[in-house]
């Protein structure tokens, strides 16, 4: 049967038919694709549900953390709106010339915190030395991977300002994301945690101990723009509406400032 | 030439240690599962097989979180563990054991099994009429005719190991030195930026490391069937 000059046809038209089903639609019918970074989950979801019901374009959002994202813009990723949580990787990629630049903006600010299981009766005040080590015990503290995830690189920027890190550097529990580190204090894994403060709020299961002074780590700062080949006409309409009075008002419910 | 950086040795050592030991851990238990359901009658014994089965067919991520509910700091197993014998086993290389052994559990139950529903019953009926108790025709005979299967077993088992991801980091998370496998730490150099060299450097190794399981592994088999059988397999 594979010999025979009709499945040889077939194969050809098969794969003609294929070959031009990929090819780009009218950007309208296609998705509106953002990667943002997971601390955004929350405010981000709401905000692109009201676009969605004002304006018909369908969007969807992948959530995780801002180096991995970068790193798939950087491989091809078609992603059309990239918001990441610090200007490292937004600078990283525009050295790329993998975004556009005259769209880029800084879009939201956040705090860092110290977090307990909700039922936790730990007491902890943030000052230079502070005894973190100890309060840890034989457990770990739960962070975004320190190198490279922008939480954990927050996080380890404050502990080394309070001369705390060297300490706790063999006690990290080092999670893939913000809200994976998040979720390893809210089951209880890990007794203490460094979030963003938006993240705390957002569950439940946990509660904030202490608040990061913001003068012991960079500025946290939510760039945002749109990708280099992004063809979506929608996506400056959505990065419009994230910056603007509503979209606003949405992330500072859910506790991030502007 | 080919030196290894701290990070890609760790997890190496780390790999092979949560391996050796799952198998070593699972391995009494595989024999007598597999013993049970090669031999035992019982009502609800294909019940038992398919439970057995379930890290076979189950996402591994489900395992992984499955052992998360039960076995974390605030699962019960993971607190009486704690509290009676001060044992923990969240965020530690033992959890990525306890893992990789339940993944690998199915294949060594079933490669054994096979291999003891091979042999012959009328030698072990022969080893009775020469007076010998159920055990000891069972140390003296059924197992050393099943060893095949146990090697094939082991392998499998301890490729499984090698090769386990989703249930090690869903339960133990990715902690270098302690949980960081080879896969995981393949999977961490894929979200970092400029990675790339890093993760196919570690992907060599691990395709070393496998080749080397498959020749050792394949040598034992060999000589173990030429001493049961008496002859090479022949394929």
């Amino acid at each position: 049967m594979l010999r025979t000059a009709s499945f040889a046809l077939l194969l050809r038209w098969g794969l003609l038919a294929l070959f031009l089903g990929s090819a780009p639609r009218a950007a309208c019918a296609q998705n509106l694709i953002v990667f943002a970074a997971a601390s955004l989950k929350d405010a981000l979801d709401q905000n692109v549900l009201l676009f969605e019901r004002s304006t018909g374009d369908k969007v969807v959002v992948s959530y995780a953390a801002s180096s991995a994202l970068a790193r798939q813009i950087e491989n091809g990723a078609p992603a059309d709106l990239f918001i990441s949580a610090d200007a490292d990787w937004m600078d990283y990629l525009a050295k790329r010339m993998l975004i556009n630049s005259a769209t880029r903006v800084d879009l939201l600010k956040n705090q860092l915190v110290l977090i307990a299981p909700a039922d936790s009766p730990v007491e902890i005040k943030i000052a230079r030395n502070f005894p973190l080590a100890k309060r840890l015990g034989g457990a770990r503290l739960a962070m975004a991977q320190p190198d490279y995830v922008p939480a954990g690189r927050y996080g380890r920027a404050a502990l080394q300002t309070l001369g705390v890190w060297a300490a706790v550097e063999n006690r990290v529990a080092p999670a893939e994301n913000v809200r994976a580190a998040l979720a390893l204090v809210s089951r209880g894994e890990a007794p203490l945690g460094i979030v963003y403060r938006t993240d705390a709020l957002a569950d439940r299961s946990v509660r904030i101990v202490a608040e990061f002074p913001a003068n012991t780590h960079p500025p946290i700062i939510y760039p945002a723009a749109l990708t280099a080949r992004s063809a979506h006409p929608g996506a400056a309409r959505l990065l419009a509406f994230l910056g603007s009075a509503q979209g606003r008002a949405i992330f500072r419910k859910y506790g991030f400032q502007d | 030439m080919f030196a290894l950086t701290p990070v890609e040795a760790e997890a190496l050592r780390l790999s092979l240690r949560v391996a050796l030991w799952s198998v070593a851990g699972s391995l009494p238990l595989a024999v007598l599962a597999a013993l049970l359901l090669a031999r035992a009658h019982f009502r609800g014994k294909s019940l038992v097989d398919a439970a057995l089965h379930l890290p076979l067919v189950l996402p591994p991520v489900v395992v992984g979180y499955i052992l998360l509910i039960l076995l974390g700091r605030r699962g019960p197993l993971g607190e009486m563990l704690e509290n009676v014998f001060g044992i923990v086993v969240a965020f530690r290389w033992t959890g990525a054991a306890i893992a990789a052994a339940i993944m690998g559990f199915p294949l060594m139950v079933r490669a054994i099994r096979l291999s003891m529903e091979g042999i012959d019953r009328g030698l072990e009926a022969a080893a009775g009429t020469l007076g010998a108790g159920r055990v000891w025709i069972f140390l003296t005979v059924t197992l050393p005719l099943a060893v095949p299967g146990v090697i094939t077993g082991v392998l499998l088992s301890f490729a499984r190991s090698l090769g386990e991801f989703g249930a090690t980091i869903t339960f133990v998370s990715n902690i270098p030195g302690e949980t960081q496998t080879l896969p995981l730490a393949i999977y961490t150099f894929t979200q970092i930026p400029g990675g790339d060299a890093q993760a196919l450097r570690l992907s060599v190794i691990a395709v070393l490391l496998s080749i080397a399981a498959l020749v050792v592994s394949e040598a034992i088999a060999r000589r173990a069937a030429q001493r049961v059988k008496g002859h090479d397999i022949k394929y």
